[in-house]
């Protein structure tokens, strides 16, 4: 199993670090050309949002096991002003004044699962996996 | 702060940019300022935006050069985009970036094919 990697979010540089580890790992770990793609641009995607909402935080991106089958996991961690409606930021179209839009809704095509919590004025915490086929 | 220097060539009546490296956000905004900038210096009837060699696009760089696409037409002139591997374009559209209103071809060839033929169309249409 490939060790987690950590990438500290604070600048616009940090987001192609944190797609580019995460791509890195799917590829070390076989997955094929499309979805090395869906995974980065995922990330990409997350990362963005931690950088544009909360300033800064962590991507950990990591190998995980489930009985036989082998995926990547990346969980996506700030301290920032956390989600109100979850369900709403969920919705496609929905965007917020500083406004990319293509934000979770987006993310959670690219990946299998996606699981996010957040609790206001605390911060938020993103997971989703991509499962080898 | 490193200043990106993608090379923008000229052809005929087109320039021609192609994309090598992973831009970051700052990056992909200078890019477009030096595009749109060698529009205006060079007058140029046609733009290609080559990403044969980009492999991830997310949805900042995707709608930036959407935005390229907008702000060359109010200039007068055309982008095209050519090159998209498969597992971009099927990304983009997962991701629900489908770049409406964006002239595309398959290559870099077919590109300029495309640039001379809405060119010419245009300089019938005006002239």
């Amino acid at each position: 199993m490939a060790v987690p990697k950590v990438i500290t979010i604070q600048s616009d540089l940090d987001i192609v670090a944190a797609r580019m580890a995460a791509r890195d790992m799917a590829k070390s770990m076989g997955f094929g050309a499309i979805d090395q793609a869906r995974i980065a641009t995922a990330i990409s995607e997350l990362a963005r949002n931690i950088y544009l909402y909360a300033g800064e935080g962590t991507v950990t991106v990591s190998e995980v096991q489930q009985g036989v089958r082998k995926g990547i996991e990346v969980i996506c961690e700030d301290q920032g002003p956390g989600i109100e409606d979850i369900s709403l930021v969920m919705q496609d179209g929905y965007t917020t004044s500083k406004g990319m839009g293509m934000g979770l809704p987006g993310a959670k095509r690219l990946m299998d699962d996606f699981e996010v919590i957040s609790i206001m004025n605390e911060g938020t915490k993103i997971t989703c996996r991509k499962w080898k086929r | 702060m490193d200043i990106i220097n993608i090379p923008i060539l000229k052809i005929e009546n087109f320039l021609i940019a192609s994309i090598q490296v992973a831009l970051h956000d700052l990056q992909a905004v200078q890019f477009k300022d030096a595009v749109l900038q060698r529009i205006y210096e060079s007058k140029a009837k046609g733009v290609i935006i080559d990403l044969t060699a980009t492999d991830v696009l997310d949805s900042f760089v995707g709608r930036l050069i959407s935005d390229i696409a907008a702000m060359a037409r109010l200039m007068g002139t055309t982008v095209v985009i050519t090159g998209l591997q498969p597992a971009v374009a099927i990304t983009l559209v997962e991701l629900g970036l489908e770049l409406p209103g964006i002239e595309t071809a398959l290559n870099l060839e077919k590109g300029i094919a495309k640039l001379r033929k809405i060119t010419e169309s245009n300089a019938d249409g005006s002239a």
